[in-house]
């Protein structure tokens, strides 16, 4: 008998245990799998947009406009290709941080990936598939009009890394950062503001940030009953702290390395020392200090969305800011929102530009590859560009030359308008020109470096240190950082 | 008896032991263990296993871009932990914050077991309403308090306002400290309350009667009579609310992300950015096992205060 119930037990904990390792060698199969229709690639042959279907792929992105459109209209893309593509948009922090771990864990997670030049590009580059693979292959679709098609300084941008000859990514999109006021205002008030200040306050790339600086506190002192503050600012202890910052370090004539800007494009491994102590960029430093402390106050917590949701909500007149936030401006204060380009400091205009690209993740099986690289073509082609920039939800930003030429494009400068972004095109197109952008180095360590500076001018702006001492701390840091 | 004499003796009977040792057969693990030795295998994998693997990335550089890859780095980690003075901020941040919370969450706590403990009608609706945000979600605690703070629309900004107050909550190193301490004392202060209810509870009815005979007021009797029998309770409390704020992390995450200028960088912010940010898996290891001593500290001066007073039997 209890023989018998030794053998039953035995035979039971026996039976557990085999169940438990069939389900751990199922999860871990399934695990490496990914999503379905892994493995090889079909034989090419027949329609090239048909090859993968079956494939399921999965794309991470920013909660960013373009992504937004795509992910409220996948139908065109899964009846052509016959693909489902699963879209997942996150803030971009936690963007950087999921993707840094699924390119560590070895399998693809994610097929297709964000890239940011500077956040994801760089430091992940090994990670990402050579688009070359694709591209001029014949068993695949290539890019409608070409890869001469999007702005060239733009792929070199978004799509590059150290190596000319290597396609990292395709152009996605490409917010700029301009000047966005409150057009009703400063019509309002242009004359007693004249009056006061001594010249036109019209928003013009010919004003300078002191004048900005000046019809901030103008609008502080003189139109608490039609808004709270002049300006308002990304300044949280965020990403979008240091592109703020970026736009006045520019302006004021310093940079963050010796390459200047010839390092926003191709990147380098080895940028040198830091150049964040030059006289240009503590006199920069000093002035955003200055600007910070007569802006909304509210602008210590805010990102790129929070100065958005401020400006929409009226809190203040006037900001720098993406321009793909034109759209929910003129869902806000419809025709009451005006563009220019970011103030010219003592050296020149500068205007950071956000722009990224789109790239196939390297463990991805060779169908899925293909499936991405379908998605990649489908999601940056002209049509789709021109469908996001039209999008209720979205408003693309896009990437294309063509997309700019078509006419229902050039007539939607004006308003009334149906593609709100464009409203931002004389603008942006200032703000594209090479002596008023504005490009972040790519650098590997980019991230390293990005938090010891805002998180710097987070000490500067709220009191604990100085700005000379605050650009004196980030210079070490970039270097320790850097091993130079 | 000569030393060597008694040498030879112990060797002898050690000998006798060993021979008597090897005589008896060796039992089969009982029942009992080899049922839970599934378990125990289960736990080792899920628990010593990491351990022992962040132990050997402390003395490594972990590289993790093209496969991973551990490369030994002596005590490099080690000594960077030593030098740095972010992490040191951090860990000054975190006792800040640690020493606030559990401060504040222990006297609201026992105010509020000593209220409930005192309403007779309609308890269970106030103890229900009490207890409402420990049963929140941290990150949605963290929202909230991120819209009640927001200086463009929220309550509590707007009524700050209206005392004076022109800045930002959140926009201002001390006031997001004491924001998020007080986000963290809402959420948990609950919890210490449920905890402390139940000690007192427990205090012997013909103790506080005996108390009322001798005369002693409402204070006296607290003093002497109610915190001396719930003081183990009032520990396990102190106890558990400490190891959870070693770890705190969610409601930080939402509000400040550890802004502004990294006044709420508290050390778990901290070793999340050096992780999943940096990609320094050797270096957070280093970061992580010096929390895990912490906390085992932290734990055993709570359980040797219970053993003193002969509370842990």
């Amino acid at each position: 008998m209890n023989g018998s119930h030794q053998v039953s037990r035995r035979a039971l904990l026996r039976g557990i245990g085999a169940g438990a390792a069939g389900a751990l060698a199922y999860a871990a199969l399934s695990a490496c799998g990914g999503s379905e229709g892994g493995g090889s690639a079909p034989a090419a042959g027949g329609d090239p947009w048909k090859r993968f279907q079956g494939t399921t792929i999965n794309f991470i992105s920013e909660n960013t406009a373009p992504s937004a459109a795509i992910a409220a209209n996948t139908k065109p893309f899964e009846d052509l290709t016959g693909i489902k593509i699963n879209i997942q948009q996150m803030e971009l922090t936690k963007l950087v941080e999921n993707v840094s771990l699924d390119f560590s864990s070895g399998t693809a997670g994610y097929h297709v990936i964000y890239a940011d030049p500077y956040q994801v590009l760089a430091p992940f580059s090994e990670g990402l598939v050579d688009l070359n693979e694709f591209v001029g292959n014949s068993d695949f679709p290539q890019p409608e009009k070409g890869l001469e098609d999007f702005i060239p300084s733009q792929l070199q941008a978004a799509g590059r890394f150290l190596d000319s000859d290597k396609l990292y990514a395709l152009p996605y999109d490409t917010p700029t950062m301009i000047w966005q006021y409150r057009a009703d205002l400063f019509e309002k008030y242009h004359d007693k503001m004249a009056d006061d200040l001594g010249f036109d306050p019209t928003p013009s790339i010919n004003l300078t940030w002191d004048q900005y600086f000046q019809i901030a506190e103008w609008f502080n002192k003189n139109a608490k009953d039609d808004v709270a503050y002049g300006t308002g600012h990304q300044a949280k202890q965020h990403d979008s702290l240091q592109c703020d910052f970026s736009n006045l370090l520019w302006a004021y004539g310093g940079d963050y390395f010796e390459g200047g800007q010839e390092l926003g494009t191709l990147g380098t491994k080895s940028p040198g020392k830091s150049t964040l102590t030059s006289d240009a960029a503590v006199a920069a430093a000093e002035f955003y200090n200055k600007l910070l402390g007569i802006a909304h106050p509210g602008s210590r917590t805010w990102d790129w969305d929070g100065v958005a949701n401020a400006f929409q909500a009226g809190q203040i007149a006037m900001c720098p800011n993406w321009h793909e936030f034109a759209a929910g401006n003129e869902k806000a204060l419809p025709g009451k929102v005006g563009y220019a380009p970011l103030p010219k400091g003592p050296a020149r205009s500068a205007n950071i530009w956000g722009g990224t690209g789109i790239g196939i993740n390297a463990n991805c099986s060779e169908a899925e590859r293909g499936a991405a690289w379908l998605f990649l073509n489908w999601a940056t082609s002209p049509e789709t560009q021109f469908m996001t920039l039209a999008s209720e939800v979205g408003g693309g930003t896009p990437t294309r030359t063509s997309v700019y030429q078509r006419p229902e494009v050039e007539e939607a400068k004006k308003r009334p308008s149906k593609l709100p972004n464009i409203l931002t095109a004389d603008a942006v197109n200032e703000a594209w020109k090479p002596e008023n952008i504005g490009l972040r180095p790519k650098v590997a360590t980019w991230n390293q470096l990005n938090t010891a500076l805002f998180t710097e001018l987070s000490r500067m702006i709220t009191g604990a240190v100085k700005p000379d001492a605050a650009m004196r701390t980030v210079a070490q840091k970039f270097d320790e950082i850097n091993k130079v | 008896m000569p030393l060597s004499s008694d040498l030879e003796q112990v060797a002898t009977a050690a000998a006798r032991g060993v021979r008597a040792r090897a005589r008896t057969p060796v039992r089969p693990p009982s029942f009992e263990l080899r049922m839970m030795t599934p378990a125990l295998v289960l736990l080792a994998a899920l628990s010593l296993l990491p351990f022992l693997m962040l132990v050997y990335m402390g003395f490594t550089e972990v590289k993790l871009l093209g496969g991973l890859r551990f490369e030994y780095a002596g005590v490099d980690n080690w000594q960077r932990l030593l030098t740095d003075p972010d992490v040191r901020a951090s860990w000054l941040v975190s006792f800040v914050y640690l020493v606030l919370t559990l401060g504040a969450e222990m006297l609201l706590g026992v105010v509020t077991a000593l209220v409930l403990y005192r309403i007779t009608r309609g308890r269970g609706l106030v103890f229900a309403l009490v207890l409402l945000p420990m049963f929140l979600a941290p990150i949605i605690v963290g929202l909230l308090g991120r819209f009640l703070t927001d200086s463009t629309i929220g309550l509590y900004a707007w009524v700050l306002r209206g005392l004076g107050f022109e800045g930002d909550v959140l926009g201002n190193g001390t006031t997001a400290l004491i924001a998020v301490v007080a986000m963290d004392v809402w959420q948990w202060t609950p919890l210490v309350a449920l905890i402390t209810l139940a000690g007192l509870s427990a205090v012997p009815q013909p103790l506080l009667e005996a108390a009322a005979v001798d005369g002693a007021g409402y204070w006296q009797t607290l003093r002497s009579v109610v915190f001396p029998t719930i003081q183990g309770v009032l520990l396990v409390a102190l106890l558990v609310r400490a190891m959870d704020a070693v770890r705190f992390f969610d409601i930080i995450t939402i509000t400040t992300n550890g802004g502004p200028a990294d006044a709420t960088k508290i050390i778990p912010i901290r070793l999340y950015e050096t992780a999943f940010r940096f990609r320094e898996i050797g270096y957070a290891s280093v970061i992580g096992l010096v929390m895990l001593l912490f906390s085992i500290i932290l734990a055993n001066v709570f359980v040797g205060v219970l053993g003193r007073k002969g509370l842990t039997k």
